[in-house]
């Protein structure tokens, strides 16, 4: 099977990890949504599960350097994320989605996903390419020239996985990207979501543990703010047992270790 | 850059800007108080700032309107994980708002100016220098509503700021009063009501208020991109540093655009051939209109002994008064610009020249009586005076039918007396006008 070398793939990698996060620590307003979380995230597609309010978006914010760490340590593309750090260059490396995708209601997806790349400050060449590569990939080409406001839910959030990825990005957050998607999108998104790891690091947030299982190289549980498990797919769905709560292995297999981290950390 | 600012252009509220502004700027310019810029280019580029009245308002709230855009988008979130800063950011919006506001005004001077292109005939280069103020003004309201909106991003924002806006243009006269040259420095619609001919805002002035709104566009500029507390306030100071600068550069004088003249509007280009007829270079697009019925008038004075040759646009000024020099040979005729930028009423040409030799020299204490002076002017003419609704040489306003009537019954009074008498009387009307003698009336009872 031949497929294409991408550059990122045969660039010097000067760092080892594309996320990394030491004793990381993020406020979400007063509370610290991010307490003391270490996590360390290479090429594939990591999915980030979690219970409501385990800090997730907070996590998945503060990697796309929307918010300041409050403590510990950030290194992004083997660049140091603080308080006084340049972040343009990192920037250029992300792409994000956040769970609430705001976007200008007038623009076409074309001109909306072109304005992102504006903004991610790509060579002014490459862009009508990529901006299209980038909708035709999301299969939004035949809806490029509508405004967005006439979009439907699902194909808002594929407008927005396009701008997302429109500057091949080495980072890409995309946070509950599959809300409002119908079943046969969700397929198609999964497919997307295996070629995008092939050179980049994707962390996709979401309560389906399902799309986790088919679609990721690699899962991330997290809970208070800390990592409670990190490993592959397949072992997940070993945690599990027949009492454990789910319908499926991998279901069972999250609730045995977000039980297990609980007992602990009552203890 | 140039894709972004062209998607700019056709989704963000530019281009309705561009047209709202032109629609209410048009409407003012044709309707609002008749026709007061048929004169020529300086006078259109005056009532355009007078205007200005309502486009500036409209441009602050066009701003914010258009500011809102990102509160109501939510895309805070999204823009601030990408690498390009804010101050870059914004310049699509500030450019294309910008742009709007220019292309709107421009767009309503080209309509004026396709109304006077036919007659105007001189374009000053205050003219552009005038505009340039009204577009900076512009410029400067709409990157201030674009500030504004970003910091209180509600709905009524953009009526609330149009109100705010119309009241302070409003009430900078009467704030400033009695320095009336300090409300000439913040407000850009100050001194441009109804301009008389050979008006002009002399350039200290427009550098001032260059001055002052350049800064104001600053300050609007950084609050707009200003992403904390103390970039707000540091943009604070272009403000005062350009108030500052700009009451420096201003002359210190009321009434500084009121008495300004332009000599070289004032200055008279004439007629090919003879006698000569002159005008204003301001009125020289009308010297085709004017020219016949002038030297037929002169034709008709040519019986009198010592008779006027020539024919000079009557250029006096008023608060302060400047008259023309005075010469016995000279008529002056006043020149009236109807609203089509044409003679107000050629048809009155030939008497206003003919009644013009009976004039008296400036600051005179008896001057001609005007309904005399119109009956001999019909005697020499051999009309009666009639349905005649001209302007009055020396008051600038439309005679008053009491006086037409009055002339015409002196006219017929003339005629019924023998040729050689009436021809003395007239004669000796000519000669009391010009001395400043005029005590008795032409058909007082004194046969001289």
């Amino acid at each position: 099977m031949m497929r294409t070398v991408s550059a990122a793939e045969t660039a010097a990698t000067t760092h080892p990890w594309a996320v990394h996060a030491e004793g990381l620590r993020v406020r979400a307003g007063r509370h610290l949504a991010v307490d003391g979380l270490d996590l360390a995230l290479g090429t594939g597609v990591h999915g980030l599960l979690g219970p409501n309010g385990a800090g997730k978006t907070t996590l998945m914010r503060a990697l796309a350097t929307v918010l300041k760490p409050a403590g510990g340590r950030l290194t992004l593309l083997g660049e140091p994320v603080d308080g006084r750090a340049d972040l343009r260059r990192v920037r250029r490396g992300l792409g994000y989605l956040p769970q609430q995708f705001g976007f200008y209601p007038r623009f076409t997806v074309r001109e909306f996903v072109e304005y992102m790349a504006w903004l991610k400050e790509m060579g002014k060449p490459a862009v009508p390419g990529a901006v299209q590569r980038a909708i035709d990939r999301v299969g939004l080409t035949a809806k490029a020239d509508a405004r967005m406001k006439t979009l439907s839910g699902g194909m808002l959030r594929r407008a927005g996985i396009a701008q997302a990825i429109v500057n091949d990005p080495a980072i890409l957050l995309l946070d509950e990207p599959t809300v409002g998607l119908d079943p046969e999108q969700r397929l198609e998104f999964r497919e997307l979501l295996r070629d995008l790891g092939v050179d980049s690091c994707v962390l996709v947030s979401t309560h389906l543990v399902e799309d986790v299982v088919v679609a990721c190289t690699d899962v991330v549980l997290i809970n208070e703010g800390r990592l409670v498990y990190q490993g592959t797919p397949d072992d997940l769905v070993t945690r599990g047992g027949s009492g454990d709560a789910g319908d499926s292995p991998a279901e069972r297999g999250y609730s045995a270790l977000l039980r297990a981290h609980r007992a602990e950390a009552g203890r | 850059m140039r894709r972004v600012l062209g998607i700019e252009l056709r989704r963000s509220s530019a281009l309705g800007s561009a047209l709202v502004l032109l629609v209410i700027g048009v409407v003012a310019l044709f309707f609002a108080e008749g026709i007061a810029f048929s004169e020529g280019w300086m006078q259109l580029a005056m009532t355009q700032r007078l205007y200005l009245a309502l486009l500036w308002p409209l441009a602050l709230a066009a701003g914010a309107w258009q500011a809102r855009r990102e509160h109501r988008s939510n895309v805070a979130e999204l823009f601030a994980s990408t690498p390009r800063p804010r101050a870059q950011q914004m310049v699509p919006t500030l450019g294309a708002m910008a742009l709007a506001v220019v292309t709107g005004y421009l767009a309503v001077g080209l309509a004026g100016g396709l109304w006077i292109v036919s007659t105007a005939r001189y374009l000053p280069v205050q003219t552009f220098v005038v505009t340039a103020v009204g577009l900076l003004a512009l410029v400067a309201a709409v990157w201030l509503g674009l500030a504004v909106g970003r910091l209180l991003p509600s709905v009524v924002t953009a009526p609330a700021l149009a109100v705010a806006g119309l009241a302070l243009l409003l009430s900078i006269p009467r704030a400033t009063r009695p320095r009336g040259w300090l409300s000439l420095v913040f407000s850009p619609i100050e001194s441009m009501n109804m301009p008389g001919a050979y008006a002009t805002v002399p350039g200290r002035v427009s550098a001032a208020q260059a001055v002052w709104l350049a800064a104001l566009a600053l300050t609007a500029v950084l609050l707009f991109a200003a992403a904390g507390w103390r970039l707000r306030v540091a943009a604070a100071l272009p403000l005062v540093v350009g108030a500052a600068l700009a009451i420096m550069v201003m002359p210190h004088q009321n009434r500084f655009v009121h008495d300004a003249v332009d000599p070289v509007a004032q200055a008279l280009v004439c007629a090919q051939g003879e006698p000569p007829v002159c005008l204003s270079r301001v009125h020289s697009g009308l010297l085709a209109e004017v020219t016949a019925p002038a030297r037929e008038g002169l034709a008709v004075l040519a019986k009198l002994p010592g008779a006027p040759k020539t024919v000079h646009e009557d250029t006096t000024t008023y608060f302060p008064d400047r008259y023309p020099p005075w010469r016995e040979d000279v008529v002056l005729l006043n020149v009236v610009v109807g609203d089509d930028g044409h003679l107000e009423d050629k048809s009155a040409v030939l008497a206003d020249v003919v009644s013009g030799a009976f004039a008296s020299p400036p600051g005179c204490d008896k001057p001609a009586d005007l309904a005399d002076r119109l009956a001999a002017a019909y005697w020499l003419i051999g009309r009666e005076p009639a349905g005649v609704q001209t302007a009055d040489p020396l008051e600038g306003q439309t005679f008053d039918p009491a006086i037409m009537a009055e002339a015409a019954e002196l006219w017929q009074s003339l005629r019924a007396l023998p040729a050689a008498e009436a021809e003395a009387r007239v004669l000796a009307l000519r000669k009391d006008a010009l001395a400043c003698t005029a005590e008795d009336r032409l058909m007082s009872a004194s046969t001289r």
